[in-house]
């Protein structure tokens, strides 16, 4: 759902014509997740009839990119994606393992159209292997890589990641591979395929907790495992989230060395606590992080998170306020100045803001040229001017309900 | 085994990273077979002293565990911060295609760096800036962590326990870095794109607080779009309001993730027949229970009902036997897990890499994160503290050598 979507999102910023199909009796679940204007919904509290043209987060995932609508399940249809095919040069699914393989697109036949084709496979588990059919979505590709039981208090159930964390980075890994093979392909002519198993993806971010296991047979299933907030490796304190003025407000510190930490004494104003000989040397304050953080907890509980980040940054220590999305979008002068967030219109939704790139290039700009498509908006424009089909058989096809 | 790509492998790379964002935008460059020379002060870069450290090896800079995970592949070569010392690191940035960089503005001031004016010196040269906050802004030098990152960038926020008297918690792994080095990578790729077509390099600069800004899923269009933000919930999706816990423990002691989506009548009913199958769906199987309504109004129940049924079977049979039904669900695997999946085996996705501290030895370390059929990526052993000096060094001298003659 999410992963196909922004890996190739990332290639329609930066200029590819992307040509998104898409079935008009199974919507892309994007278009169906209840993330409406004005209209406040959990994920899974789908509207049963929803408009097609309403969902935020297909906005999100489809800008710049043109999305025509195919029935796969009709021979006509899957004519017409053959002849798409062969106006392409790259080729994405994102489908369980099998779908393509039922229409007859794999990567043998996709060369027979285009020699030097690149196909991306992108899957939760990759296409070999006894659980390839496994079903999977972020959180499960969390859970099954480890990520998750990585990520949590000691002594208590993991608790992981409140997103879709590997449907972002396993997208990411997916577009990275294709411009991968695309750089292959420049430079040797030929073209590939790629399989991008989501759940390895998810075991090479695991860090240095999966080599202590590989390399000195260390379990993670240990008391003291995981470390919550802090941190081990190296030893760093006060290390931590505390509470900040308001309703569930937090700030979060990281004190690494004594040069750190006298600092961080001079820009709290160094209070009686912070000259206590338990936090003495670097060492004691390890030794003794439970009375610290309860210390720094008590300093922290009457500051404003953004003022108190402001006063700690001035004082060169690393400390940022917890921030929310309505902080990204409306308070932090970072994501600001550097035009992170951009909107564009949209004919169903209006105005919107989006998630731009990371990433600033000197000599290749991002085209930002459109929001999402609606439903079936550039079939008139795909299937007429780039596949050369006429008014009257795009019309037959319609009515038909082939596109 | 395929080799490497021609179009990595040809690759000269000058590696200044000191952080796990720069260090991973590099080891994926150096497992495609590129050259990636990492020029280290005589300390070592700071994953060095950051541990665990291999059995035996404490505080070995050629035995920190930090610094092999992100340091596969690489060639170390050690330079004192001193005129002659800079003179080696600008020749091998002139021979370079690409310049991998973590440092700040005032940092590259201080190495004596000017990105501009290497860009105008060498235009094919290709820079890859992945700094905390990005080069520019107000924000460009101030200090960060992982942990800070992922609290600046708003991931934090929709990550830790349904007691929100507990702080949000940071996922492990150094997520903060892991995304600036996926778009330090992306990026690259495509200036690297441009290059081949153009022969013209420029500059990259990856911010990883944007990175993480623009990673947090649902957030911020549930920001955009209903101005609802979203509550951190334990191990499940942050959402407006709180849903059903999807963390149930089994009989072995370990966990699964399993979010049953209420209004989804085939999950319903699927969940249900496992469940009679052990004789444990009690009232469920009801016809009264097929109506969505009453299904969210004994959620209660229908969770009470899920917690024994789990508990009376192991998280493998679970998994196994729920997938085998459809159902997504997942076991919370620790890292030794991974090693007896018999998927990731089935797929040799871990590779052994000879140690740093002992050649003969192997140790299994994850393979490429992409799997290609024309080219290979696979992690190869992490260099020790300035194992390439000489070498580096007498290479330079030799392309000197023949440039005079």
């Amino acid at each position: 759902m999410g992963v196909g979507s922004v890996a190739t999102r990332m290639l329609a910023d930066f200029g590819a014509e992307v040509i998104k199909i898409e079935n008009r009796t199974r919507l892309d679940t994007p278009r169906k997740l209840p993330i409406y204007k004005g209209e406040v919904r959990s994920y899974g509290d789908e509207d049963a009839d929803p408009d097609p043209d309403k969902g935020g987060l297909f906005n999100n995932y489809c800008r710049n990119k043109l999305g025509v609508t195919i029935d796969m399940s009709a021979p006509e249809g899957r004519e017409l994606a053959v002849e798409l095919i062969r106006h392409s040069s790259v080729v994405t699914e994102n489908f369980a393992p099998g779908v393509m393989e039922r229409w007859g697109l794999t990567y043998d036949y996709l060369r027979t159209l285009v020699p030097e084709v690149v196909f991306a496979r992108m899957s939760g588990y990759g296409h070999s292997g006894p659980h390839h059919q496994f079903r999977s979505y972020g959180p499960i590709i969390q859970a099954v890589s480890g990520l998750t039981f990585v990520s949590g208090l000691p002594g208590r159930e993991p608790s992981g990641f409140g997103l879709s964390y590997m449907d972002n980075q396993a997208a990411y890994y997916n577009s990275a591979a294709l411009l991968m093979a695309i750089l292959h392909r420049e430079v040797t002519g030929e073209g590939c395929e790629i399989d991008v198993s989501a759940v390895e993806a998810g075991v090479t971010l695991l860090g240095a907790d999966l080599l202590d296991v590989t390399v000195n047979g260390q379990p993670t299933r240990r008391p003291g495992f995981p470390r919550g907030n802090r941190l081990e490796h190296p030893a760093a304190a006060p290390h931590g989230v505390y509470p900040a003025q308001g309703d569930d407000r937090w700030l979060a510190v990281a004190v690494f060395d004594d040069a750190d930490w006298q600092r961080f004494v001079a820009a709290v104003g160094a209070p009686a606590w912070t000259a206590d000989p338990r936090f003495a040397t670097h060492a004691d304050r390890v030794a003794h992080q439970d009375d610290l953080d309860a210390a720094v907890a008590g300093w922290s509980a009457g500051q404003d998170a953004h003022e108190a980040m402001a006063v700690l940054q001035a004082a060169g220590v690393a400390a940022a306020a917890v921030q929310n999305p309505q902080d990204l979008a409306e308070r932090d002068p970072q994501i600001a100045a550097r035009g992170t967030f951009f909107e564009l219109d949209h004919p169903v939704i209006g105005p919107a803001l989006f998630e731009g790139s990371p990433m600033q290039l000197s000599r290749t700009d991002a085209d930002l040229w459109r929001s999402a498509p609606l439903l079936g908006e550039d079939n008139d424009h795909v299937f007429g001017t780039i596949l050369g089909l006429d008014e009257s058989r795009r019309a037959e096809l319609a009515a038909k309900g082939v596109i | 085994m395929t080799g490497h790509s021609p179009a990595f492998a040809s690759l000269r790379v000058v590696e200044l990273a000191d952080d796990p964002g720069g260090e991973l935008a590099g080891k994926l460059l150096a497992d495609l077979g590129a050259d990636v020379v990492k020029i280290e002060p005589p300390a070592g870069v700071a994953s060095r002293t950051a541990g665990p450290f291999a059995d035996g090896h404490a505080d070995d800079p050629d035995a920190s565990l930090e610094f092999w995970t992100y340091n596969t592949s690489k060639r170390s070569v050690v330079l004192d911060d001193t005129a002659a010392g800079r003179e080696v690191r600008d020749e091998l940035i002139a021979g370079a295609d690409v310049l991998l960089s973590t440092a700040t503005p005032r940092q590259l001031a201080a190495a004596g760096l000017d990105l501009d004016a290497l860009l105008a010196a060498h235009p094919a040269l290709i820079v890859v800036s992945v700094t905390p906050f990005g080069l520019t802004g107000p924000w460009a030098e101030h200090r960060s962590s992982d942990l800070v990152g992922l609290a600046a960038g708003g991931l934090l926020n929709s990550c830790g326990y349904d007691d929100h008297a507990i702080p949000p918690i940071r996922p492990g792994g150094n997520q903060a870095y892991m995304l600036a080095a996926s778009f330090a990578h992306c990026g690259l790729m495509l200036a690297l794109i441009a290059r081949q077509r153009s022969g013209h390099g420029q500059l990259v600069d990856v911010s990883m607080h944007e990175s993480v800004a623009v990673s947090g899923e649902l957030a911020n269009p549930y920001w955009f779009y209903p101005k609802a933000l979203v509550q951190r919930q334990t191990a499940r999706h942050a959402q407006p309001v709180p849903t059903q816990p999807a963390s149930f423990l089994c009989g072995d002691g370990r966990w699964v993730y399993f979010a049953l989506i209420l209004s989804d009548p085939r999950a319903w009913a699927a969940t249900v027949a496992w469940m009679d199958d052990h004789g444990l769906a009690a009232d469920l199987v009801e016809e009264r229970y097929l109506e969505l309504e009453l299904r969210q109004r004994e959620f209660g129940h229908v969770q009470e009902l899920l917690e024994v049924f789990f508990l009376m079977q192991d998280s493998g049979t679970a998994y196994r036997e729920g997938q085998r039904r459809g159902l997504p669900i997942g076991p919370m695997q620790a890292p030794e897990d991974l090693l007896e999946d018999e998927h990731l085996k089935a797929r040799e996705f871990f590779m052994p890499v000879a140690l740093p501290t002992d050649e003969r030895r192997t140790a299994l370390f994850p393979g490429s994160p992409y799997r290609f059929d024309a080219f290979a990526a696979a992690p190869t052993r992490p260099p020790r503290l300035g194992e390439h000096t000489a070498p580096v060094l007498a290479e330079l001298a030799a392309r000197r050598a023949v440039q005079h003659a």
